[in-house]
């Protein structure tokens, strides 16, 4: 049951990475130069995102 | 299937070798695998960093000494420089000392047979404890005690609605301390249990060739090809998942510090 909980948690936070990371590629697209801070925020809104992923993997492992 | 029985038996046993087991003396004194762990990748850390530095040069040749540079300009560079300005120089050792540490505790789990030091939560909450109490520290020397507290919350609003933004905001610094120690924590747990689960299954495909040679065993370990591919690639990611973890812990860090450095 937690693992089915875990596996509907991790959709949104799928999501959000995607999106970061579309952001980021278009950017990239646009303006190669920005390449470098791009990532950096790239990096840096996937860890917040990835963040509410892991706390539920943790509670599926806790039960 | 009766390996993919055997395997979530196994996984489970690989995950009670996960928790912290005592090597030497009791439970209440004495030396845990992931002591073991981190004094290790501290070793390792000196060796590099004595080997790198043995010679001081102006202009260094060796590629051991030039790979050790361009490492810490980047995080110089990319983390300290760009998010704190000029004025990080004075948090420059703090950073830099929290991502070697890391990142050589999280390289050290990637090598076959050894846990990540800061695979576990005790080791990751105390990491992320000391970046907490830092950016603190830095937010009430800079503002004041006072000052620190208030710059929680943007100036210019209703006294009401800044009361309520101020709660939410004290509650969501109080949870930095949290997502900082599970992620790091969750990142290293579940990628080790992943290499496991594929390792598991390698061998397990394998084992019946191995104890009686007929051509339904053969046919039977086939698969096993495709597992080790993937716990190949799945080794791979983790390395670079664990060279990416440290750099995130410590660009959060500095973020933070950032934010409790500047007044709102």
């Amino acid at each position: 049951m937690s693992v089915i909980g875990y596996g509907l948690a991790v959709l949104g936070a799928g999501v959000g990475i995607g999106l970061a990371a579309f952001g980021a590629a278009t950017g990239t697209a646009r303006q190669p130069e920005v390449r470098s801070n791009l990532f950096q925020i790239f990096i840096l809104g996937a860890a917040f995102v990835e963040a509410l992923a892991l706390i539920g993997f943790v509670l599926a492992l806790i039960k | 299937m009766e390996a993919f029985k055997q395997l979530s038996a196994g996984i489970d046993h690989f995950i009670s070798t996960l928790l912290s087991q005592t090597i030497y003396g009791n439970d209440l004194v004495g030396i845990t695998q992931y002591h073991f762990y981190i004094a290790l990748g501290i070793i390792l850390l000196f060796v590099f960093v004595f080997a790198g530095v043995k010679k001081l040069e102006l202009v260094p040749k060796g590629r051991f000494v030039n790979i050790f540079e361009s490492i810490f300009e980047y995080i110089q560079n990319s983390v300290v420089y760009d998010v704190l300005g000029p004025q990080g120089r004075k948090h420059l050792p703090f950073l830099m000392t929290l991502f070697f540490f890391i990142l050589i505790n999280n390289l050290v789990g990637n090598i076959p047979g050894m846990k990540p030091g800061t695979g576990t939560i005790g080791v990751t909450l105390a990491l992320a404890t000391i970046s907490f109490i830092y950016f603190i520290v830095v937010g009430v020397k800079s503002q004041g005690v006072f000052g620190y507290l208030k710059s929680l919350a943007p100036k210019g609003l209703n006294p009401i609605i800044t009361f309520v933004i101020w709660l939410i905001e004290l509650f969501s610094t109080a949870l930095r301390l949290i997502t900082l120690a599970v992620r790091l924590f969750a990142n290293l747990f579940a990628g080790h249990i992943i290499i496991a689960a594929f390792a598991l299954l390698t061998s397990l495909f394998f084992i019946p060739l191995l104890q009686q040679f007929t051509l339904g065993n053969l046919v039977g370990a086939i698969p096993s090809i495709a597992w080790l591919a993937i716990l190949v690639f799945i080794w791979a990611l983790e390395i670079v998942v664990s060279v990416i973890q440290a750099f995130v812990f410590t660009i959060l860090s500095a973020v933070y510090i950032q934010i409790a450095e500047e007044a709102h």
